[in-house]
């Protein structure tokens, strides 16, 4: 159960502050750990307790890590660890948990479940790794809903598309994706989701171009 | 079926996962409708595409719109991991795409599966972490002059082409996805902490006592009834 639960969550980025909010939306208590002065502050005022990964990890039940970086839970995070921790990345690659450290501080390794993955300290503590330390929402879940990826594959496509008709003007370097793209696919989703939206007046539109009118 | 080469886990599993396939299609509303303008327009006709994406039933479809927009197309893992074995079945036998994943795959064969979709020789190349456009740069240099631009999904390999662009070492212009509003907004925040969450209660205190429900049911009614 998550509710009542300390949870870690590494990083403050979209990723991360989308696990932070869902694992407090089930009741646990969420602690975010960052590098990056502006998001720490971020997750202050959204109203998280953040702290170093050091301090952290001795209150956590769980932790997982969607930073982009490596060794982000390391030996010395392993060894002041609880009991039953339960340990899981869900950033791109398997460096975020350094593996072959905590390998080697286990005296034995079992698996009592599916992705799961204990490992027996000589102090008699048991640290639970998720899936392998791959991410975690794909290995041990079925990946995104639907509906979201609706939208990534959307602008996928189009990218895809919009590469092809236009390489001969673009440079070897990297594009966002253009804004009526961005635009079109925002529109279509919410008419799919059969919502409305305002229109401006063709008074507000002049009012919201013009620097003349004012106080 | 098509004479192309594949690798996947079981062709057999192809029924269950087309099911899935068109399961998640229903939930994805913006791509039903490019699939309809993609077949009238057909704006990727004959062109070879190779696409390095997690093998799940949303890439199935995504891929499936591609196909309707005219593209040649071969699908490869993005992780060892992320494949759905059934997905990436229904994607050959069904939809006629091939795929090379096994869910579990060692690294040796993970890399090998990058090589096959490479040896398509991609016009375009669509990653989610890179490692196709990584290929390309460092271990298939002489096919770079054949790519005229891939795209990226993820953060990560957004990361990554921003440090290649930096060095001046990129040699393909690259559309970063990921930055897009409406991708980064919704499926970074929405999809990974829904699912992030799925994941941890499945292995950690759910899947037991659901695999038992399962396990059950089809005892009792003849091992049909648990697709329902």
């Amino acid at each position: 159960m998550i509710a009542g639960k300390t949870f870690v969550v590494a990083g403050y980025g979209w990723c991360s502050r989308g696990i932070a909010m869902r694992a407090r939306g089930m009741g646990a208590n969420v602690i975010v750990t960052e590098v990056s002065a502006l998001p720490a502050l971020e997750a202050v005022m959204d109203g998280f307790r953040v702290m170093p990964m050091i301090e952290a990890a001795p209150l956590a039940d769980f932790i997982c890590s969607a930073t982009g970086n490596k060794h982000v839970i390391d030996k010395h995070h392993f060894e002041v660890m609880k009991d039953g921790c339960c340990v899981s990345n869900s950033g791109h690659f398997n460096v975020e948990i350094n593996l072959p450290s905590l390998e080697a501080m286990a005296v034995e390794k079992t698996t009592p479940r599916n992705f799961v993955e204990e490992y027996r300290m000589a102090d008699g503590r048991n640290l639970r790794i998720l899936g392998e330390g791959r991410l975690v929402n794909l290995a041990a879940a079925e990946g995104h809903p639907a509906a979201v990826m609706d939208m990534s594959f959307a602008n996928q496509a189009l990218s895809a598309i919009y590469v092809l008709q236009n390489h001969k003007n673009l440079e070897n370097k990297v594009y966002s994706v253009p804004r009526e793209i961005d635009d079109e696919i925002a529109r279509f989703k919410l008419a799919s989701m059969g919502v409305n939206i305002d229109i401006l007046t063709a008074e507000q539109d002049a009012y919201l171009n013009s620097w003349h009118e004012g106080t | 079926m098509s004479k192309k080469e594949f690798d996947i886990k079981d062709i057999n599993l192809a029924d269950q996962g087309r099911w899935k396939i068109e399961w998640a299609l229903k939930e994805m509303p913006v791509m039903r409708s490019l699939m309809e303008r993609f077949q009238k327009e057909r704006p990727l006709s004959g062109i070879k595409m190779s696409g390095c994406l997690h093998i799940t039933t949303e890439t199935a479809n995504l891929a499936r719109a591609l196909q309707m927009a005219g593209a040649d197309l071969v699908l490869t893992a993005s992780n060892p991991l992320s494949t759905q074995d059934d997905t990436a079945a229904a994607l050959v036998s069904v939809y006629e795409i091939p795929v090379f994943a096994i869910k579990g795959e060692g690294k040796e064969t993970y890399y090998q599966h990058l090589n096959a979709a490479l040896d398509h020789h991609p016009t375009v190349t669509m990653d989610d972490g890179c490692d196709l456009v990584s290929m390309l740069h460092t271990e298939r240099v002489s096919q770079l002059s054949e790519v005229v631009g891939s795209t990226e999904e993820t953060t990560t390999g957004v990361i990554r082409l921003r440090a290649m662009a930096a060095d001046g070492a990129l040699k393909i212009p690259v559309i970063a996805v990921n930055d897009a509003n409406t991708k980064h907004l919704f499926d970074n925040r929405y999809g990974t902490g829904q699912s992030t969450i799925d994941a941890i209660i499945r292995s950690t205190r759910c899947d037991y006592s659901l695999n038992q429900y399962l396990d059950c049911r089809q005892n009792l009614c003849g091992g049909g009834l648990w697709l329902v």
